[in-house]
């Protein structure tokens, strides 16, 4: 009963969405504004249908009805409520109907704030949007459908994945990445709308950047978290593999990253719109690239769902959308003309243009090093992997130059600069630079990266804490007094300002951490028989003893260490080693010792009787990338809120001034 | 109609699209191993079952299945009546298990509790699952009369697959 209701309910939803997509576009050629109304009801009804279809399914898997085989694959009686819940996207069909409940919530969310504005583009979005819509609801409906029958109904299931049931983060890491892949389908859409009008004008820029914001949020906390895991779970002492999965996620928030640096020129310039626009549909292309990554089999990885036959399903959609992209930018791309010019090389917008650059090789560089194993398979028929030595050499310089960007972009003022400014903007700054790298040096930092890190890094949140508070500044040289001024300065009129700046700060901190965490650390492997002990790092591990543990989806052997500092006792810290039942080898987890400066983590190689083989890691500022990605989606969301009034303010170009909100 | 920007774009579409649809139908998983059609790796080590050395040198004349497991794994306890069932119905072939990173008495404990048809040896150090380069555990190496590897299979071994693999090393 339960399965034909969700069936009805999917495959209501892809009558819906087709007709809507065709309604809208119709609606857009003719201009019609009774058109646009119907297309809005249309996205609404969607929307509608995908809540409800996820609803019915949370019913099925709350109320254990095995009748459901999703139900039947995923759930058991033997889990807790939460891991029930949360199963809805442990697995394939339960991850696309979830894929579409995101979707249709955005798509409905967006039509419903732009109900009365932008009418000349809308109808053209929600077209894109619903056919988007569409292809989803027919996977759920055909290729990955979770509502199929199953007679008789089992009485108990497997249960979810033990993967998913081993750390809170995986409870949080795969919404917040469906939110943010899913959400790049936005900006797709008023991208496509803007091609497919022939014009981008200058108010269609807000929506355009704050759908593209919202995502890049969600993708950038979901990325930091997947790291998060991998460090906290599994075992082997880092956050970053440069598995291809991880890699799915790194490039649309890449190309990402690029456009909403690039719509700031645009919005100041008028100049990069066809790029802008290219940069988008590369991000949304790439989301779509990573979910077939993930779903098709084909990469090797952690995350791969089991083999599935949904592969060449999203490989037909993905050729559809591609070519659909490419040849609506190459039909329009030289309508959508630029008003102005860049007229230095050396100035903020220069710097945008290099920007840009980087992060277009950035991409390039991890997308090659991605696909390129099935290049290689394809044509030569041999197996091989790119591994850490080939991402670690590409990424290290480009990753410092745009480190070297984030600080000298933004104390460069606009337009044409005269030499005296110029220095005036660069030199100062070089003194914080300076400091941070005799303060590593001081710390024993020996690696050149390391260094030029620290001193860009430096120099970087010098330039962005002097933009940060340089409205309030002007506001207290004004006369105004200090509160006034903050609230109006920072939080109301300069709050787009304020929030890139925000991010910008947490990415200094990001890169700074990365480079110390990953250059700084030392490890040791020990053998360790009970009751033995060895110092490392400024602690005494003790090796206390094992225990077995068995849990309904697996076994662990838990080891147990004493720490102490200075013969003082600091912690206990317990690694352990599991064993699923599903999977051929065992997975260890590691135990973690946070400060503020370093991480001290212990994690099982092998255990024999009384021995325990065991690797020990001391990590500087590790924690620090944390909280510092944190950061830059704090800044995110402070810019997004939108601006109750917009108000205009003339100021002198060149000048950096209050009204230069122009930091995503 | 800008036709750098379509000529450039349909030829990254092409490419991409070829190279995924090359790609599809691939199990990453799987990984060849440069051992096939190679001399076995020789290993002599000791029978849990009855302490005696076991070489692999001197099996040379009949087929012989070497089984890399270990009793901390879990499909290997769905594997193991497989594998002692075939065992018994094929004297002609000789069955080997050898385990890692595990202690005598939990596999004589694994042993006593879901019998046995064959020798287990106990590779104490792991250097003969490094010399095979096994990746993971189950992990099953169809040797033919001659010594040569002739089959690698990952994972736990259904009757069919084992005689599909065997048929290779009996050819």
């Amino acid at each position: 009963m339960t399965a034909t209701f969700g069936r009805f309910l999917i495959l209501a939803s892809v009558l819906v969405s087709t007709t809507g997509a065709f309604i809208a576009y119709a609606a857009g050629a003719k201009r019609s504004p009774e058109g646009l109304k119907w297309s809005q009801r249309f996205a609404y009804a969607f929307a509608g249908l995908m809540v409800l279809a996820t609803g019915v399914m949370e019913y099925a898997l709350i109320t254990h009805d095995f009748s459901v085989q999703y139900v039947a694959h995923v759930g058991s009686t033997q889990v807790p409520l939460w891991v029930t819940i949360v199963s809805l996207w442990s697995s394939l069909e339960g991850s696309i109907l979830f894929w579409g409940f995101i979707l249709g919530i955005y798509i409905a969310g967006t039509t419903w704030f732009n109900r009365n504005e932008h009418q000349e583009y809308m109808p053209f979005a929600i077209g894109t949007w619903l056919s988007c819509g569409a292809f989803f609801s027919f996977l759920i409906a055909g290729p990955a459908n979770p509502f199929l029958s199953v007679n008789p109904a089992p009485l108990e299931g497997p249960g979810p994945n033990p993967l998913l049931q081993n750390h809170l983060l995986m409870i949080i890491h795969p919404p917040m990445l469906y939110l943010g892949y899913v959400g790049m389908t936005i900006p797709f859409g008023f991208a496509a709308a803007a091609l497919l009008r022939g014009r981008l004008g200058q108010s269609f820029l807000r929506p355009l950047r704050a759908s593209l914001l919202l995502p890049w949020v969600f993708l950038t906390i979901a990325i930091m978290l997947g790291g998060w895991w991998a460090y906290e779970v599994l075992g082997w002492g880092g956050y970053w593999a440069w598995d291809p999965v991880e890699n799915a996620s790194l490039l649309p928030w890449l190309t990402a990253t690029a456009a909403l640096h690039s719509a700031i020129v645009m919005e100041r310039r008028g100049v990069l719109k066809g790029w802008t626009v290219t940069l988008i549909q590369a991000s949304f292309l790439l989301t779509i690239l990573g979910t077939f990554m993930t779903r098709s089999g084909v990469f090797n990885s952690v995350h791969s769902f089991t083999q599935s036959s949904i592969g060449p399903t999203i490989l037909v959609f993905l050729t559809v959308i591609l070519l659909f992209s490419v040849i609506l930018l190459a039909l329009r791309i030289d309508s959508l003309e630029s008003e102005g010019r860049i007229e230095s090389a050396v100035s903020r917008e220069g710097m945008f243009l290099v920007n840009n650059l980087f992060f277009v090789v950035f991409t390039f560089t991890v997308l090659v090093g991605t696909v390129f194993p099935l290049v290689v398979e394809a044509i030569k028929g041999k197996q091989m992997s790119v591994g850490r030595p080939y991402f670690d050499a590409m990424v290290v310089p480009v990753g410092t130059a745009l480190l070297f960007l984030l600080g000298v972009g933004p104390a460069l003022p606009w337009g044409k600069v005269s030499r005296k400014e110029m220095l005036r903007a660069l030199l100062p700054p070089l003194i914080t630079g300076a400091v941070a790298l005799i303060i590593g040096y001081a710390f024993g930092v020996r690696n050149a990266w390391t260094l030029v890190t620290l001193l860009f890094g430096g120099y970087a949140m010098h330039v962005t804490f002097a933009q940060m508070w340089l409205p309030l500044r002007q506001r207290l040289k004004k006369g105004d007094s200090f509160a006034p001024a903050l609230i109006d300065a920072q939080l109301r009129r300069g709050r787009r300002r304020f929030g890139g700046y925000v991010v910008h700060a947490g990415a200094v901190i990001v890169f700074v951490a990365i480079a110390v965490s990953s250059t700084m650390r030392t490890q040791e492997e020990v053998t360790l028989t009970r009751g033995q002990s060895t110092a490392f790092a400024g602690y005494t591990v003790t090796f206390l003893g094992t225990e077995e543990r068995t849990e309904p989806h697996r076994q662990s052997t838990i080891a147990r260490f004493n720490i102490a500092r200075n013969g003082q006792p600091v912690t206990t810290m317990e690694p352990r080693m599991n064993q699923y039942a599903a999977m051929r080898e065992p997975i260890g987890t590691p135990a973690v010792h946070s400060t503020i400066g370093r991480d001290y983590y212990l994690s099982i190689m092998n255990i024999q009787g009384d021995q325990v083989g065991l690797l020990i890691i001391n990590m500087p500022m590790v924690g620090w990338i944390w909280g510092a990605v944190l950061l830059m989606g704090a800044g995110g969301l402070i810019a997004l809120i939108p601006a109750r009034r917009r108000t205009y303010v003339v100021v002198p170009e060149s000048a950096p001034t209050i009204d230069d909100e122009a930091i995503a | 109609m800008n036709r750098t920007v379509l000529i450039i774009g349909i030829i990254i579409v092409a490419a991409i699209v070829f190279v995924l649809f090359a790609g599809l139908g691939n199990d990453p998983q799987h990984i060849d191993s440069p051992l096939i059609g190679k001399p076995a790796p020789p290993f002599a080590l000791k029978s849990v079952n009855t302490g005696e050395t076991i070489d692999l040198a001197s099996l040379r004349g009949k087929p012989v299945i070497v089984n890399f497991w270990a009793t901390w794994c879990v499909p290997c306890y769905e594997e193991h009546p497989t594998l002692v069932a075939n065992a018994r119905q094929l004297p002609n072939v000789q069955f080997i298990g050898v385990v890692f990173n595990d202690t005598e008495d939990k596999i004589n404990r694994f042993l006593a509790e879901r019998g046995s048809a064959y020798p287990t040896l106990l590779d104490a150090n792991g250097k003969t699952a490094i010399a095979y380069g096994v990746g993971g555990v189950p992990e099953t190496y169809f040797i033919n009369s001659a010594g040569t590897i002739v089959a690698k299979f990952e994972g736990p071994l259904s009757t069919e697959q084992l005689q599909e693999n065997l048929a290779k090393a009996l050819r």
